[in-house]
């Protein structure tokens, strides 16, 4: 277990360096990363959360079963954390802001949502196609930290009195709520200030304590105050993260440059900042979170966004090299030098930063939703495989999901329970699959809606609605119709599965005759244990698969995503009288739910086994091509964009002797910005040596700093579980082709 | 017309400038020990067998032609490859592509249907399409009309070629390249052929001749340890390169080790089979030796 106060750790009389610091604080972050591994990990990002023995909450009920619903009980749990939690404080870092909890996973697994609200018939539906509805899911949406950097914790609170006093009694419970909330925010921020201050005190070594003097300074000013200069701008919204993470998980950067660019120039301009500072303040920023930011792209008239502090971005990643979360958005006039640049780091630290954004597909996208070009742009990355306008929409991004491979499966086992009537084939089960995808698609939208409706009766966004534009002028939280925009994520998973199923089942029974849909199915339901069961599953394995370049797999994928794209989008028409205005934008992706929805899946015809995991979000199965080829992966995936400005990630391994060279980076930049202009919505990346996965994953602990792009979240390897790590390295696996077997 | 090709390997980055699509023939007359395509060598498809694949399901014993070309003898698959007739029919019918065949026949609008997939990635690399081998001349009338349908798209193409055919028969296909890439193996002609099978004198001659086309030019040496590696070879070939036209670079290629288990899936004896790739460091005291001949080196 991590301390959490840091201080005389040093020579009264030893002076640091801004590269010391950091070094010194990255040792302690791997160092604390272990101990998380050890704790038993986390199949997740690692959030900045620290692993502490020093504090434990325990939650206060207002429901029978355990768990807590509605303003008054979130607000109580919160407010009582924060009078409670005690302040990290490490006298190396520029910054306070460290949390211990998310007040949301306190609550019992089972029942966080309020069961006053059921939904036993959607419920139903949603089991039998393996539809992860997202219903009570939080925070997948992206606040605007400009909000509060213009008002300042105090300016929020005085603008929500006095929106109280213009509103009725029906807005009562929100803006009570909110009061209270920001009261106790601010009351905490000014208690770190005063800890931090005597720690200040205690601190023998004079640098350190000085440092640990302006920390107190300058939270007891932005407790109340909006910061001024860069380096309480980092530091308002470091506090803002570990906030927002304390409540409900919930957080995001925004685009870097928009947020921190004013502080940054005002301070150079007046001298009381280098650039040095300002790389080692954004090194501790990433060191306090690992959110995710948005690195160039065009503003509104098309003008690349990236400026000086976009390198200082990426130089402060380089020094700090750990789980960062920055994408660059790709775009014709993006830097050329900062784009090699961000190329060359990518390489060097092997550490899956940064991923790559494409803004034309992005906004050509949305644009097609109805939104106007300048609206698109605003659609920053902020989360795993998801852009979001900053506090203007409400979008339960990446909590939404639909199992294909699922929805495959139950539409093959009713066309052979109706085989005496009708005769199998591919097109008679894609008539099948057609009906039954449309089923779990329209379940889906009413789930959405059914959130929408009662999630403030579970969990309101006490935090997130702070910074939403308008939101506090309407006294509303952002599912009662706070937000300016309704535009919901619908994601499906096991693309490649079904895919792949409806390919084999095309070219080994249909064309080729090999078999029988009858033997097949004898052998599916062996799991292809049986007599002869492993021959028709290597034939079926070895059929021409999604992700080989035009085969009759990427054929079944593109006509998968177009019908998958029409039904998301007859959500639109179906929900056409709500008066939220619900749009619903199709994409591709799984996040790590591979194995959850793989686990309770039966075999199918694409030769997988009963249980194995579904594939990677929008990639292909393992072994879609002898050689590997990532340009006819990414050809394919960008074949199945659903092109309504959410993803379908590419999720790519490299391995990094091929950017060991000046020329191997020309290649690299030159293959991600293919991967960008074949039409690709955004590429997570791994650089990875498979020699050294393959160790890692036999021990852990032999590399403790090796990150990788789990899915659009970077993670420590050690903190993630066998089954987790082992996903990683199947994919590693299978874009190095047979090279490597072991 | 059609040409065996062993494989189409797309997203291929060290057979040429940028990223390309590498097309191997089948074929080879050059018959090099070290050889990391050695499957390429016959001028026949060859039966490939991968045991680590195989799932042991029989179907290789049952079909075999005669009965006992194909037996397992102490827990191992045993393949008379002298007698077995109906190699093509035991590839076809092995699921888990533990056996296969080492090429199949391709139309040029077979192959451009793959190459011209990437052509996007040809076009911001300054990559394209590289015909390899086995040897790739071997299939020149093929190559030439590929090269044709690749320029008609606006796709460059390269060759990597041994040099080792007369030169009138290769000359129309080198014309049509926009890059060639070309072994001199050894400078000295009795090692040369005790390791290739072949004469370097007509590879002098074709390489000579080669580079007054006006088109750019890479002559490569493969490291081969014990074989090629000599300092006094390399430096040989590095001043007959510094003597030529049109020449881009001279090339090192490290040692490849890929060829062992192909061997192993032929059967085939393996004489490098200890062999490794040079370090680093290595490399580096290489490139320091050459440092003054006179040509600009390449180690890849």
């Amino acid at each position: 277990m991590s301390e959490i106060r840091f201080i005389n750790e040093f020579d009264p009389n030893r002076t640091f360096s801004y590269d010391e610091r950091i070094a010194l604080l990255r040792r302690r972050k791997v160092q604390q990363t272990e101990e998380k591994a050890k704790a038993g990990g986390a199949d997740e990002d690692d959030y900045g959360l620290i692993v502490q023995n020093v504090f434990d909450y325990k939650l206060k009920p207002n429901h029978p079963n355990g768990s807590i619903y509605g303003y008054k009980a979130w607000t109580e749990n919160y407010c009582s954390i924060l009078q409670q939690h005690p302040i990290y404080v490490d006298a190396l870092d520029a910054f306070s802001a460290k949390g211990f909890l998310f007040l949301e996973r306190l609550r019992p697994k089972t029942k966080k949502w309020n069961p006053d609200y059921a939904y036993p018939e959607l419920q139903a539906i949603f089991d039998k196609y393996q539809v992860i509805s997202g219903i009570d899911n939080c925070h997948h949406f992206t606040p605007d930290l400009q909000i509060g950097m213009d008002l300042g914790w105090g300016g929020i609170l005085r603008k929500l009195k006095e929106q109280k006093e213009l509103h009725d009694e029906t807005h009562r419970e929100f803006y009570d709520s909110e009061i209270e909330v920001v009261e106790n925010i601010m009351a905490f921020i000014r208690r770190a200030a005063d800890e931090i201050e005597a720690c200040s005190r205690e601190e023998k070594n004079k640098q350190l304590s000085e440092n640990l003097r302006i920390m107190a300074d300058i939270d007891r000013k932005i407790a109340e105050n909006p910061p001024e200069t860069f380096r309480e701008a980092i530091q308002w919204s470091n506090w803002f993260s570990m906030l927002s993470r304390t409540y409900n998980r919930g957080s995001a950067g925004g685009q870097l440059e928009d947020l921190f660019n004013p502080f940054y120039e005002r301070d150079i301009k007046a001298g009381r900042l280098t650039d040095d500072e300002a790389i080692f303040y954004l090194a501790c920023m990433f060191l306090q979170d690992s959110r995710y930011w948005q690195l160039g792209g065009p503003d509104e008239n098309d003008n690349d966004k990236t400026c000086h502090l976009s390198y200082l971005a990426l130089y402060a990643a380089d020094k700090l090299n750990i789980a960062t979360n920055l994408t660059i958005r790709v775009h014709d006039k993006l830097d050329p030098v900062f784009f090699r640049e961000s190329v060359e780091l990518l390489f060097k630290n092997k550490q899956g930063w940064p991923r790559y954004s494409n803004d034309k597909a992005l906004t050509e996208g949305f644009m097609r939703c109805g939104y106007s070009k300048e609206l698109a742009r605003k659609r920053v990355a902020a989360g795993c495989h998801w852009m979001c306008m900053p506090g203007m929409e409400y979008t339960m991004n990446d909590t939404v999901k639909v199992n294909i491979a699922m929805v495959f499966s139950v539409a093959y086992k009713d066309m052979m329970d109706n085989a005496g009537s009708i005769t199998p084939s591919s097109e008679v089960l894609w008539d099948y699959f057609s009906k039954h995808l449309k089923i779990a698609v329209d379940a889906t939208g009413k789930g959405i809606i059914h959130h929408l409706t009662y999630q403030t009766k579970s969990q309101p966004e006490l935090i997130l609605n702070l910074f939403q534009h308008g939101l506090i002028e309407k006294g509303e939280n952002i599912t009662d119709g706070g937000a300016n925009y309704y535009n919901m994520c619908v994601d499906g998973a096991g693309l490649a599965v079904a895919a792949d199923s409806f390919a084999a089942c095309e070219q080994r029974i249909d064309i080729e005759h090999k078999l029988t849909y009858a033997e097949l199915t004898r052998h599916m339901d062996a799991d292809f244990n049986d007599e002869g069961g492993e021959y028709t599953r290597q034939m079926m394995l070895h059929s021409e698969r999604y992700g080989g370049g035009d085969t009759i797999g990427d054929r079944w994928a593109v006509r998968i995503s177009k019908l998958w794209t029409s039904l998301v989008r007859d959500l639109v028409r179906q929900h056409s009288d709500n008066p939220k205005h619900v749009n619903f934008i199709p994409g591709f992706f799984s996040w790590s739910n591979t194995i959850l929805l793989g686990s309770i899946l039966g075999a199918t015809p694409n030769g997988r086994r009963k249980g194995e995991p579904i594939n990677h979000g929008a990639n292909p199965n393992g072994g879609f091509r002898k050689d590997g080829a990532v340009t006819s992966m990414c050809n394919s995936i960008a074949a199945i964009q659903p092109g309504y400005g959410n993803t379908a990630p590419v999720q790519l391994e490299v391995d990094p002797q091929i950017a060991n060279d000046p020329e191997g980076v020309d290649k690299m930049c030159a293959m991600v910005m293919g991967i960008m202009k074949s039409g690709n919505t955004l590429l997570n990346i791994n650089i990875i040596d498979a020699k050294k996965i393959l160790e890692a994953h036999k021990d852990p602990y032999k590399y403790p700093d090796l990150v990788v792009r789990v899915t659009g979240f970077t993670a420590f390897f050690a903190m993630l579980s066998e089954k987790f790590r082992e996903l990683v390295v199947d994919r590693v696996r299978a874009v190095n082709g047979d090279a490597c077997e072991e | 017309m059609q040409a065996l090709i062993t494989n189409i390997q797309r997203f291929s980055l060290n057979d040429g400038p940028g990223i390309r699509t590498t097309v191997f023939f089948q074929g080879c007359n050059m018959h090099c020990t070290w050889c990391h395509n050695p499957e390429t060598i016959s001028m026949k498809p060859v039966l490939m067998h991968y045991s680590n694949k195989c799932i042991g399901c029989g179907t290789c014993f049952r079909l075999s032609d005669p009965p006992n070309a194909v037996r397992l003898e102490g827990g191992r698959h045993v393949i008379d490859r002298k007698i077995l007739k109906n190699a093509e029919d035991l590839a076809e019918n092995c699921t888990a592509s533990a056996l296969v065949m080492s090429s199949k026949p391709y139309t040029v609008e077979e192959v451009m249907a793959e190459v011209r997939q990437d052509k996007l990635y040809y076009d911001l690399s300054d990559g394209g399409v590289t015909v390899s081998g086995g040897e790739a001349s071997l299939h020149s009338a093929f190559i030439e009309e590929l090269a044709d349908a690749c320029h008609a798209e606006g796709i460059r193409i390269a060759c990597e070629t041994n040099m080792a055919l007369p030169y009138h028969r290769i000359e129309p296909m080198l014309k049509k390249m926009d890059l060639i890439m070309c072994d001199l193996k050894h400078v000295d002609s009795p090692t040369h052929k005790k390791y290739t099978g072949v004469d370097n004198q007509i590879i002098f001659n074709n390489i000579g001749r080669s580079s007054l086309l006006g088109i750019p030019m890479i002559v490569r040496t493969p490291l081969i340890p014990g074989a090629t590696n000599d300092i006094t070879n390399l430096k040989g070939v590095a001043e007959f390169v510094s003597k030529l036209r049109n020449i881009k670079y001279y090339e090192l290629l490290n040692y490849n080790p890929l060829g062992s288990s192909k061997r192993m899936a032929m059967d085939a004896e393996d004489p490098f089979g200890d062999c490794r790739p040079y370090s680093n460091k290595d490399l580096e005291e290489i490139r320091k030796q050459l440092q003054d001949a006179g040509v600009e080196l390449k180690i890849s």
